[in-house]
């Protein structure tokens, strides 16, 4: 089995969107929680840069390692996945995380905030595949039905990357090399290369 | 009591360690020449805004809370009731007799105070530890019950402490021989009575608790609070959860004693706080600068 991983380049990505959108209707997000986010830099200056950053999947993932009720786990293809029937909400993964990735709904208990919900890389959680139940907590199970996560798919520029680290890390070894400077350079080919 | 300093000491230092080790460990930029393509200054930026420098704080937080924390509760939780039954066989509980005049010591708005700041607190350790140990609950619905009563009980516990530190914080202040009293455990290492080292209405240990309790519970309330509440950076968060964890610590140790020397070592002590009355025996020996102040007699042994 393979090694999941996200890959978003920033050389590519334009700050449209449409990965948060997808995310959030995909999985019926309630508001206030946002499982990925686009952060832009530089906005409107020369140099300005767009990515796109959900749960990465770690490996050797902190949130597992700070949880106090061993409620993350992480799966042999590298999802790392929370069960809410065991989390208390107690935010320890979030400090611990280097990337801000588990969200907090608020709860129904004294106005304190409910249990975490984090990007399941569309692999469900530890309910029966395709039950209420996941679909409920986690929402859709596409990894089950042999789709790609919804925020890669529907991405427009392909800048966001998702599926088998050898293969996603493969592509973008290429197009960092095809979109490099001299030989390499668009059309450069056709245009210099017939004698 | 000197052992106990001794380790909360170094678990402080130990702290403090951590926190500033990775100081030393952000990533220098390799090519600087290009202000705006540069991948790795811009993914630094980036990195900011997403939470702050996980190498300076977010690396000691998951190491501490993955190694250490639930590793020294534990060790607290066993290390040191054994040392009190240790102590229990070795050398036994104080006894009085309880003959002579009772002298009202603690009134009715100080045992008040006493209890319910006693209740508000013990729900916090209980529910605190609860928490941390929360994997051998199995997590969920009871263990989330026990994090939903530590925040009000915290909300109760706040305003009371603050009242007693106003109520008891004249006899809590340090007095010449304090000090001393910490080398020799306050001669509580002893059989005989009459080694116990005069002091006032309160000894050094009991001040050294109730310092801890109030001003300590007031930082745990206030880290507590922004856990809680999430209302500040990443990386303060991360800090103050450090601290909450570490401080509980110190807490848990001096709340132990305390259980320890009130229930068990002392006895009556439990009483006199039920009562409000200790007897002149009690007094004489065991706060004998007190007595002196109460009675106008010399209580040389
Ligand atoms: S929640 Fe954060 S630490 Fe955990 S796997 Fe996702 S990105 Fe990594
Ligand atoms: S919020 Fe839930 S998943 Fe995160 S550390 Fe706490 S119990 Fe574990």
């Amino acid at each position: 089995m393979g090694r999941m991983r996200f890959l978003c380049d920033v050389d590519r990505c334009i700050d449209c969107g449409g990965c948060v959108v997808a995310c959030k209707e995909g999985h019926q997000i309630p508001v206030g929680v946002n499982r990925r986010r686009v952060i832009t830099i530089n906005e409107g200056k020369p140099g300005e840069k767009s990515i796109s950053v959900a749960c990465m999947h770690c490996s050797d993932a902190p949130c597992i390692a700070v949880c106090p009720v061993d409620a993350l786990y992480q799966r042999e293809d590298g999802i790392v996945l929370v069960n809410k029937d065991v989390c208390i909400g107690c935010g320890y993964c979030f400090f611990a995380c280097p990337f801000g990735a588990p969200q907090f709904p608020k709860g129904n208990s004294f106005g304190a905030r409910g249990v975490m919900d984090k990007c399941t890389f569309c692999a469900g959680g530890p309910a029966e595949n395709f039950s209420d139940k996941e679909k409920r907590l986690y929402g859709q199970n596409r990894i089950a039905e042999g789709k790609a996560p919804l925020c890669a798919s529907m991405c427009a520029t392909k800048a966001l990357l998702a599926g088998d680290a050898d293969k996603i890390a493969n592509i973008y070894r290429e197009r960092g090399f095809k979109r490099g400077s001299g030989a390499n350079a668009w059309g450069w080919d056709k245009a210099y290369n017939k004698k | 009591m000197r052992r106990i300093l001794f380790v909360t000491l170094i678990m402080f230092l130990l702290l403090m360690a951590a926190v500033y080790s990775a100081e030393n460990d952000t990533v220098q930029p390799i090519f600087s020449n290009s202000k705006y393509n540069n991948s790795i200054e811009n993914y630094k930026i980036i990195t900011e805004h997403f939470t702050g420098e996980w190498q300076k704080y977010g690396e000691p937080f998951t190491i501490l809370q993955k190694e250490y924390v639930r590793k020294i509760y534990f060790w607290i939780l066993i290390a040191i009731p054994g040392i009190f039954v240790l102590h229990y066989l070795v050398i036994g509980p104080k006894k009085f007799p309880h003959e002579g005049n009772k002298y009202l010591v603690f009134t009715v708005f100080n045992r008040a105070v006493h209890w319910l700041t006693a209740i508000s607190f013990l729900t916090l350790t209980v529910s605190g530890l609860i928490m941390i140990f929360g994997k051998y609950f199995g997590g969920g619905s009871l263990v989330r019950t026990f994090r939903f009563i530590h925040f009000p009980s915290a909300v109760i516990f706040v305003p009371l402490g603050l009242v007693m530190l106003l109520m008891w914080l004249r006899e809590m202040i340090i007095a010449p021989g304090d000090i001393t009293w910490f080398f020799k455990f306050g001669g509580y290492l002893s059989k005989k009575t009459e080694n116990i080292m005069p002091v006032g209405k309160f000894n050094p240990g009991q001040k050294s608790w109730f310092w801890l309790g109030t001003l300590g519970g007031f930082v745990m309330a206030y880290t507590g609070y922004y856990m809680y509440s999430f209302a500040a950076s990443t990386d303060n968060l991360r800090i103050y959860a450090i601290i909450h964890n570490f401080l509980g610590m110190a807490m848990l140790i001096m709340f132990l004693v305390h259980l320890y020397m009130s229930l068990f070592a002392i006895k009556g002590s439990l009483k006199s706080m039920l009562t409000g009355y200790k007897y002149e025996d009690e007094i004489r020996i065991m706060h004998c600068r007190f007595y002196s102040k109460l009675s106008g007699k010399d209580c040389s042994k």
